[in-house]
């Protein structure tokens, strides 16, 4: 074999590895959404138990064509801002590389990776919404969420192009802010709207706990979640393998898989295990913890010591508890799953704790090192990404009555009024 | 309407292919015929959820 038939090979097996390694990714993310669907089909009372899961399967279903319309375009052309910057048409649905191209193997297993990115944001808003969503208001919201949204946040914080990089360093590997602060106050912004389930709040505005008809689908759903962030985490990472560079984090620098082992399993456990205790053994709050756990440490899960990492995670399960409580007493809001809480809650506490514990880590070229106004910057533009096209878009659906379930058909149930369905025939 | 780019049976010299859509109105009309599809579904589902609430007021 020859010098250049050696580097062809080389280059060449690097290419199908890379290739291989986002398209496993992207079919473990798809777990994702098995865990969502049956997290919030347990978390249903019966008579909206069909209508809850159909909603999981649209997200996901309308979230990949208009991510091939717009979503990819939109992550690629705005790290500037809101102007544009000129890309000679990569990334529109007309590019010769938004197809099968020979010469091309990254940007189809990128672009799925990235869709499902966007299918798991917009299923972090579903759960707070079931049970008086219209579903095709919740379907319009979710291609917003997922195919405007987040990915407006992605290029200005998770790309390295990203303006909130390249200005101030904003450090943020694993999507704490992107993704989970974006979609909780995205969630947060429709709830105020949307208004609580029929028979959560008394007049005398106590609460009244809701309970949904299959603890074990919920149970099962929340660990699919888990195994399905593995792949959204592992997605997380660049495979610069034909540069024969190994791992970079989207920020261009060194990193491992390793590190995101570490500090993934030792979050999750930190986060179970602070909200088993702070919680006295609810299981819906530990398994909750758990994902908390993960999303405290998502902003540094290439930089944090794993024992770190496990007491941020207990830190995670603790504080989304009060945090919760806090935001259904101030606002009267029906989180039906804790989203606003578990996603924007700790998803803001993972970007600031780079800043607070982080600081002076370099990327790569010119681009800041980390620092603690970077990531308050950060977290501040992610609150009001979310919040913002949530709170208005979501106004403006309720004042033509697009928006939420007349009462009649909520009282009915939407599973047997809208869809002439039930979950079960033994009621 | 076969839309191959390359030579008759051989992939000599092909790079990227769209199989069906290349000439620029043909990617032009494929993807609004999606933007379309997507837009009216949810406007038709839409219709459906006020037909449902007006027969159970």
């Amino acid at each position: 074999m020859t010098l250049e038939e050696l580097n062809t090979f080389v280059t060449t097996q690097a290419n199908v590895s890379m290739e291989a390694y986002y398209w496993w990714c992207t079919a473990f993310m798809v777990i994702i959404h098995v865990g969502f669907l049956m997290y919030e089909v347990g978390a249903t009372r019966m008579k909206n138990a069909v209508s809850s899961g159909v909603k999981n399967l649209l997200a996901f279903a309308f979230m990949i064509p208009t991510f091939w319309l717009f979503g990819w375009y939109i992550y690629l052309a705005f790290p500037a801002g809101f102007v544009p910057i000129d890309l000679e048409g990569y990334g529109t649905p007309w590019n010769v590389s938004m197809g099968p191209m020979l010469s091309d193997q990254a940007t189809g297993v990128f672009w799925a990776a990235f869709t499902l990115f966007a299918c798991t944001t917009a299923s972090i808003f579903s759960g707070a919404v079931i049970e008086r969503i219209r579903l095709s208001a919740f379907t319009f919201l979710a291609v917003i969420l997922g195919s405007v949204v987040w990915i407006t946040g992605a290029s200005w914080g998770w790309h390295p192009d990203g303006w909130l990089v390249t200005g101030f360093g904003y450090h943020d590997v694993g999507a704490a802010g992107v993704v989970h602060t974006i979609a909780g106050w995205f969630a947060f912004g429709v709830l105020l709207n949307l208004g609580p389930r029929i028979g959560k709040y008394n007049e005398d505005g106590t609460a009244n706990e809701i309970e949904g008809h299959s603890l074990i689908s919920s149970f099962i759903g929340l660990l699919m979640l888990i195994v399905g962030f593995f792949g959204f985490l592992g997605g997380c990472l660049i495979w610069a393998g034909s540069d024969l560079g190994g791992w970079i984090n989207i920020y261009g620098a060194p990193a491992t898989l390793s590190s995101f082992a570490f500090n993934t399993l030792m979050g999750l456990s930190g986060g179970m295990i602070g909200a088993f205790w702070y919680s006295k053994g609810n299981p819906f709050w530990m398994m909750s913890g758990g994902l908390a756990g993960i999303f405290i440490c998502a902003g540094g899960l290439d930089i944090w010591y794993p024992g770190f990492a496990f007491v941020l995670g207990v830190v995670g399960g603790i504080v989304i508890i009060p945090a919760n409580n806090w935001l259904h007493n101030t606002f009267k809001i029906d989180d039906c799953v804790g989203a606003v809480s578990v996603h924007g809650v700790a998803g803001i506490l993972g970007v600031l704790m780079v800043g607070i514990f982080a600081s002076g880590y370099p990327a790569s070229g010119d681009i800041p090192p980390t620092s603690f106004v970077g990531q308050l910057v950060g977290v501040i533009t992610m609150i009001a990404l979310g919040f913002i096209p949530g709170y208005v878009i979501s106004l403006l659906m309720k004042s033509i009555g697009w928006l939420r379930v007349p009462d009649s058909v909520q009282l009915a149930g939407i599973d047997s009024a809208e869809l002439g369905l039930n979950a079960y025939a033994d009621k | 309407m076969n839309s191959w780019p390359g030579p008759e049976n051989s992939w000599e010299g092909v790079d990227a292919y769209f199989t069906w859509a290349n000439s620029p109105g043909m990617l032009v009309f494929i993807s609004l015929l999606v933007a379309v599809i997507l837009a009216g579904i949810i406007w038709s589902a839409a219709r459906h959820e006020s037909e449902v609430a007006d027969k159970n007021k």
